[in-house]
């Protein structure tokens, strides 16, 4: 710009600038204006909230979050206070999905560092996805200390990934007692919705269940005793950030959860170890009773499963082979399974046939076969076991001794007998679905079969075949009732836990003739004791009584001359489905095993003063006497050796504090 | 001439002594605020470096003006203003053409590894041009209808091209700019009344065809006319939380529960001015906005003292531009006006704006400086 350049002007330079200057002015009072009615704003918002709290409000109600805490669950003993199911800590890694970059490269990293499948992955992802955007996801438990030292000391580069440990339900003997105590798992759906359709704390019911870190009972007493073992739960107020991280806690105001009350079973640890060694390979249940108060000692289903692995979800594939597997592991046995009890039932009839005014005297000639009806019915002996009474029936359980006596008493009698001895009884011993089997009248058979009773049947009932069903467990108290001379003493599991009482004394069973009762007992101590028993094997305890204390100890050279200690019994061998041409005559091991028979012994001791008794049942095992008399022999040892039901059980309020009253 | 003879500043510490340090002080003083809220922002979990970057970025672009201020007077700021203009234009018609789209956007243009904004250089060019438009024009056309054409296709053309990127916030910038220099260069009434009812139909024009449809949702729930807490609404919504719950003093430096917890969004940027009403409450809101205050004072006061009208055009006009920044960003976070992409001025974290302000503050210091000196009057002696 050359000097002098100007562009040529009439106004005078004054109004020029006041013109300048008046538009700058007004400008500046439009400015001063605006940041007026910014900061007016700014304070009526605020008096607003000073009225309304509005404002304040909604910042706690953003930065606040109440996080439950699950309550630890309450411990189960056993009769001696070894704990079976406890709390413990779980090594795990968590993902905050909120707090990740990528969920899926995060993901991704932890399955390298910890050696992972692609399959785990996807379910991690899974499982991230469907929890809440800023609550820690468990993506994977059950680390090992070196396993999770290798996600942890990567941590800084894993932004949103958490490694620390939670409380989990644990089970120390795994497969020995899956089926008594069950196991926890986290809510299903269908949990949350049946929760969500409650009345009244339906709602809140359903969002604790979907916190991933509870767990609900799923099945056997970790099910039935939900109430008792859960505990409540507490929770925290946390300060969360704006994708549900949690920031910071708030530490006045939060509840501690209550842990659940523990609870001591009848359950001898010794015991239900034994049993369920004994199976070794082979599936089925054996239950050790106390005759006198109903304490199950052992309650053993065998093969078992790792309940463990159910805690954290359990992986389709393992689940599919447990349920495919024809042994059926994750059936409760004990009291699920219902089997044709067989010989064992013959204790019954011959009560039954007493009752019908059969003298000790009668006998009956067996020649391996008995005609009625226009066919034979075959003894399992096929050379016959001439002539027989009661005693000796029991004892070789002779079947055509027990087609008559059937006939005798008639199936009325027969099943009034059995019902009275537990049979076909419900006993409520604190585990889910538990069946009650059948113990066929002719009145439930026309009722159910649509058929009118035959003779036929009546004799088959004779031998504990045909419609009749019962579980384990009513076996056991068949022999325990038959023990304590005729007492309806009932089963029970639970020894302590809130709302458990004592068991009043079994009354004496009525309608039973003490002396009918001894006749079948001094049968089945010729079973086990005399020669030709069917179960001498079994009743070979090699045990001897201390003169002194009463006490048993095995039986040595030096005291040898000292009273031994004896059992008495039954064997049964049933058969699962009709002979046929096919299977008749054939050799065992050829047959295919889901059609082998069922092998049983039920027993009580020690005979002079009997204290337990014992049921097993081995599935497809073949004969009784050869299978599962050895296993009840070994039970029935270990049982008598030890004697649990005479040394001072456990106390909870000694295993542990009360729980605090609930806030 | 008795003013004429009156050299302007010779030697280099002359010219330091009689810097407008009233600027410069209000100018480091924000950019304060801005480092301590940065390190605030900082401390609930994002990057450390935040506050040292925006501090560092400061000193530089401060240091540069303050220097081309030192040596650069008017003539230069006259020379370069139609070529910077043109140049702008030009730059924008290239983004249309070769722009590099980000974010659904397309602003930028790469050269190498420069990645250029040229709405920026416009914010500047158009100040320039009209300024030099006005002096050359003179005072008795600058009231006319006839004269004031070329300004409006001026200010038009930027506008909607930056419109089309789509830039409403700096379409806005450019167009306050130009029409503030518009107005004081002496538009007439007529134009302005008859402006202001053309331009209410304008943005119901621009509302029903122009805006994009994020634009018209931020509208519509400004206008109540949609409610979603959750999606345009949302930044507005938990911005007035975070104000309405400060109370007078504030929550605390560090302790303002929606900026630290994340809960405000865009709380580094855009939104920074709720964050340091949160930790500040009213009072520190206020004192910010009175130091903004000063500064467009200080650069009035700049205007006002020039002795040409090129100078007297531009530094007004960089006042009015730092007045829209900071009163459209401040309505905005507190619900006065729709949500549009403004940063507060050198308390925002981001480059952009803060160069754009320190180029502008740049003319305003050497304008003040060289006010005096030879050769940079115009047309009013």
């Amino acid at each position: 710009m050359k000097r002098g350049k100007k562009v040529g002007s009439t106004l005078p330079k004054r109004d020029v600038n006041v013109i300048f200057s008046r538009r700058a002015a007004l400008m500046s009072f439009v400015g001063v204006g605006a940041i007026g009615a910014v900061i007016t704003r700014m304070a009526h918002l605020q008096a607003t909230n000073l009225f309304s709290q509005e404002y304040s409000n909604a910042a706690d109600e953003n930065r606040f979050d109440t996080r439950i805490v699950a309550p630890p669950r309450g411990v189960i003993y056993d009769r001696f206070g070894i704990v079976l199911a406890q709390t413990s800590k779980d090594y795990q890694v968590s993902i905050v999905r909120d707090d990740v970059e990528d969920l899926e490269t995060a993901i991704a990293r932890v399955g390298q560092i910890l050696g992972l499948s692609p399959i785990w992955a996807r379910r991690a992802k899974v499982r991230v996805e469907s929890g809440p955007r800023g609550e820690p996801m468990p993506i994977c438990e059950g680390l090992t200390w070196e396993e999770f030292n290798a996600v942890n000391v990567r941590l800084p580069e894993l932004r949103g990934v958490i490694a620390g440990s939670a409380d989990v339900r644990a089970y120390p003997y795994d497969v020995v007692y899956a089926h008594p105590l069950g196991y926890v798992a986290k809510p299903t759906q269908r949990d949350i919705d049946r929760a969500m359709q409650t009345e009244g704390e339906g709602a809140s019911r359903a969002m604790y269940l979907r916190n991933p870190h509870v767990r609900v009972g799923k099945a056997g007493l970790e099910a039935k005793l939900e109430g008792t073992l859960h505990g409540h739960a507490g929770w925290r107020k946390v300060i969360v950030n704006a994708r549900g991280v949690e920031m910071g806690e708030d530490p006045d105001e939060r509840r501690d959860p209550v842990r659940g009350s523990g609870v001591v079973l009848t359950l001898d640890h010794e015991l239900q170890r034994t049993a369920m060694q004994n199976f070794a390979q082979q599936s089925g249940s054996a239950i050790v009773m106390d005759i006198v108060n109903g304490d199950l000692l052992a309650m053993a289903s065998a093969p078992g499963f790792d309940p463990n692995h159910f805690v954290n979800g359990i992986g389709r594939d393992e689940f599919a082979g447990l349920n495919t597997d024809e042994m059926k592991p994750l059936f409760h046995k004990a009291v699920t399974g219902l089997y044709a009890p067989g010989s064992t039932f013959k204790m019954m009839v011959g009560i039954a046939a007493k009752q019908a005014g059969v003298s000790d005297d009668w006998s009956v000639s067996c020649p391996g076969y008995f005609p009625y009806g226009g066919r034979n019915f075959h003894c399992w002996r096929r050379e016959g076991h001439g002539r027989v009474n009661l005693h000796d029936a029991i004892k070789h359980s002779c079947d055509v001794y027990f087609y008559q006596a059937a006939l005798q008493a008639g199936p009325d009698r027969i099943a009034a007998v059995s019902r009275k001895f537990g049979l076909g009884e419900h006993f409520d011993v604190g585990v889910p679905n538990i069946l009650d089997g059948w113990v066929p009248d002719p009145v439930s058979w026309r009722e159910r079969r649509k058929e009118g009773w035959t003779g036929g049947l009546t004799l088959n009932y004779g031998i504990g075949q045909g419609a009749l069903q019962v579980s384990p467990l009513q076996l056991a108290v068949m022999a325990a009732r038959l023990g304590n001379n005729g007492r309806a003493v009932v089963p029970r599991l639970v020894r302590e836990a809130p709302g458990v009482s004592e068991p009043a004394p079994a009354p004496i069973i009525d309608g039973i003739e003490p002396e009918f009762l001894a006749r079948v007992r001094d049968g089945m101590f010729g079973v086990c004791n005399e020669p030709g028993g069917t179960a001498t094997r079994a009743g070979a305890l090699e045990l001897v009584r201390d003169p002194q204390s009463g006490a048993a100890v095995g039986r040595t050279s030096e005291n040898a001359s000292w009273q031994p200690v004896q059992i008495a019994g039954k064997t049964g061998t049933a058969q699962v489905r009709a002979l046929t041409d096919a299977t008749r005559g054939r050799h065992f091991s050829t047959i295919e095993w889901r059609y082998r028979d069922n092998a049983l012994f039920c027993c009580f001791g020690p005979w002079h003063d009997p204290r337990y008794a014992c049921a097993v049942i081995v599935e497809h095992g073949g004969a009784g006497s050869a299978v599962a008399g050895p296993i009840a022999r070994e039970i029935m040892r270990a049982a008598l050796l030890r004697d649990p039901s005479r040394r001072a059980p456990a106390n909870l309020a000694a295993l542990e504090p009360p729980p605090r009253s609930q806030a | 001439m008795s003013i004429a003879t009156t050299p302007g500043p010779r030697t280099i510490a002359e010219r330091i002594s009689r810097l407008n340090w009233g600027i410069i002080t209000l100018l480091c003083a924000l950019a304060i605020v801005g480092v301590l809220m940065h390190f605030s922002v900082a401390n609930s979990g994002a990057r450390l470096d935040m506050p040292m970057t925006h501090g560092l970025r400061f000193a530089v672009l401060l240091a540069v003006a303050v220097t081309a201020a030192m040596f650069l007077d008017t003539r230069f700021w006259l020379a370069i203003s139609y070529p910077l203009y043109a140049g702008a234009l030009l730059l924008l018609l290239a983004v249309e053409l070769f722009g590099e789209t980000r974010m659904g956007a397309t602003r930028w243009l790469s050269i190498g590894p420069l990645s250029l904004q040229p709405s920026e250089f416009m914010k500047v060019g158009i100040v320039l041009a009209l300024a030099k438009y006005y002096m050359q024009i003179g005072p008795r056309r600058a009231g006319a209808m006839v004269w004031s054409l070329p300004p409006f296709l001026a200010i038009i053309a930027p506008v909607a091209l930056v419109m089309h990127q789509p830039d409403l916030g700096t379409a806005m910038l450019i167009m306050f700019a130009g029409l503030a220099t518009m107005f004081l260069a002496g538009l007439s009434w007529w134009i302005v009344g008859s402006g202001v009812v053309l331009g209410a139909l304008g943005a119901w024009f621009a509302y029903s065809y122009v805006l994009h449809e994020y634009q018209r949702n931020r509208v519509d729930v400004f206008l109540g006319l949609s409610n979603d807490p959750l999606g345009a609404g949302y930044h507005v919504l938990q911005s007035k939380i975070a104000i309405g719950s400060a109370g007078l003093f504030g929550r605390g430096y560090l302790q303002g529960s929606q900026a630290q917890l994340d809960f405000l969004p865009e709380k580094h940027t855009d939104f920074i001015f709720t964050m340091i009403v949160e930790e500040f409450g009213l009072i520190g809101g206020a004192v910010v906005l009175l130091l903004f205050g000063a500064l467009m004072a200080l650069a009035m006061q700049v205007a006002l003292r020039a002795r040409t009208m090129f100078s007297k055009l531009a530094a007004a006009s960089v006042a009015a531009m730092l007045a829209s920044y900071v009163l459209i960003n401040t309505a905005m976070v507190i619900g006065l006006v729709p949500v549009v992409g403004i940063p507060l001025p050198m308390i925002s974290f981001g480059g952009t704006a803060m160069m754009t302000l320190m180029v502008g503050f740049c003319i305003v210091l050497s304008i003040d400086l060289h006010k005096d000196a030879h050769g940079s009057r115009g047309w009013l002696w």
